[in-house]
């Protein structure tokens, strides 16, 4: 039985910048087609079908960014992690769980995303917790990504909760 | 079972928004015919979402939905509130149980603070029994 | 690189489930229950959810085309969906020489699970690459 799963590592990491990632140029299909699947079935407002600008809770992340980089001292492995951080370079422990789970997301919001904008995502670690749940102990992890455009405005700063178990 | 919102809130009657007032609902039913459309978009194709017993082996009775399908109907809850010159500022959900295969779920707010143009609303989503399945709170400008 | 008939061309293998149907499904519009959901793969008579027989059209598609090359043309393909690919199966797109006329190859191509048995057979016509 784990008695737990924060170590000094763990701990003192909060803050650590782990990854810049940049998006492709930002397409008005994928607005338009994130804009369906999200209002599905219902027809999704005609400002995102013709993509005057995306919903907040756009990715343009997703199917791969255009260029990653790690940024953690000796991290050569060239594997992108989109939803979270390179725990393994960070020196964390190789857990092993039953489950993952999305625990949350808190999001401050600056400007808006338009057609052809290009997103850098900065990943960094926030910080990671422990509690006891009905499926044991529960290791809670936090990743927080700050989103610039091209104009180094900011887009949004999102923390990112794991429940792991 | 499906409603989007309401159309989106014109500036005479953002006058009147008061505290405690409720947001027009977003409701869809859920399963694999709208995770799968959103797996697609978002590149998430997470097997407890796509497979009942991959989500057993988790420890869930059935398949469930992806976290990141309810932050955007919450997004949708209130865009359609605050309208196309609205600004959606803040937004913090907290995922508190699964939301399983057939349920209609529901994307709910309420006005509990009013700053000028600025409103703080109490948000959640809730499955058709009543459950609710996503907690947290926004900041918007209308 | 000399063509005859019998040659076998270099297979291609995918195992498959939810993970590939659902992306193909998400590029291809293609959100079909019985391709999602084991209740309805049940209700079709399949024992559970299978795979979409577009995903099998494009495995035979990759075959061909790294067989051929960059320069190489797919002329013509044709194939019946004969068995359903169901969870867990391991699927293999072959084809085999079947006649050289210069330089257009006509081949059989199939796919088969991992026990052998034919899934979708079908033939094509080729030109290699230069």
């Amino acid at each position: 039985m784990t008695e737990t799963y924060l170590n000094d590592t763990v701990i003192n990491a909060k803050g650590t910048p782990c990854s810049r990632s940049v998006s492709y140029p930002i397409e008005a299909s994928a607005i338009r087609k994130w804009a369906i699947a999200v209002y599905w079935p219902e027809p999704a407002p005609e400002v995102f079908m013709y993509a005057e600008y995306a919903p907040e809770d756009f990715d343009p992340f997703a199917w791969g960014p255009a260029s990653y980089e790690s940024l953690l001292p000796g991290d050569d492995s060239g594997v992108v992690y989109r939803h979270g951080i390179n725990e393994r370079a960070l020196g964390f422990p190789e857990w092993k769980f039953r489950a993952g789970l999305n625990g949350g997301m808190n999001c401050t919001y600056g400007v808006r995303m338009h057609v052809g904008d290009v997103i850098t995502d900065v990943k960094s670690v926030g910080e990671y917790t422990e509690r006891q749940g009905r499926n044991g102990l529960m290791l809670i992890t936090q990743s927080i990504s700050t989103w610039t455009n091209q104009r180094n405005e900011l887009v949004k700063r999102t923390i990112n909760t794991g429940i792991c178990y | 079972m499906n409603s989007s919102s309401a159309p989106s809130t014109p500036a005479s009657a953002i006058s009147r928004v008061q505290v405690g007032e409720q947001l027009p609902p977003f409701t869809r039913r859920t399963d694999f015919d709208n995770w799968n459309r959103y797996a697609a978009v978002n590149d998430e194709f997470l097997p407890h979402c796509m497979n009942d017993e991959a989500a057993r082996s988790e420890g869930f009775p059935k398949a469930f939905g992806m976290g990141n399908l309810q932050w955007s109907y919450v997004h949708s809850l209130l865009r359609a509130f605050i309208g196309p010159d609205g600004a959606i500022l803040r937004v913090d959900l907290q995922f508190r149980n699964p939301n399983l295969r057939s349920q209609v779920l529901t994307a709910n707010g309420t006005v509990t603070a009013i700053a000028g143009d600025v409103l703080s609303v109490e948000l959640w989503t809730q499955e058709d029994k009543g459950s609710r399945l996503a907690l947290g709170t926004a900041v918007v400008r209308i | 690189m000399t063509v005859k008939v019998g040659d076998e061309i270099p297979t291609f293998t995918r195992e498959t489930g939810f993970a590939n149907w659902n992306r193909y499904a998400a590029v291809n519009d293609e959100f079909v229950p019985i391709h999602m959901d084991d209740a309805a793969g049940e209700a079709a008579g399949n024992g559970g959810a299978f795979g979409m027989g577009n995903l099998q059209w494009a495995y035979l598609h990759n075959m061909l085309r790294s067989w051929i090359g960059e320069n190489g043309e797919i002329l013509s393909i044709e194939v019946q969906f004969r068995s359903p690919n169901v969870k867990g199966q391991t699927v293999t797109a072959k084809g085999v020489v079947t006649a050289v006329d210069g330089d257009v190859i006509s081949l059989d191509v199939w796919t088969e699970q991992q026990e052998g048995t034919k899934l979708a057979p079908g033939s094509a016509k080729v030109k290699m690459g230069k």
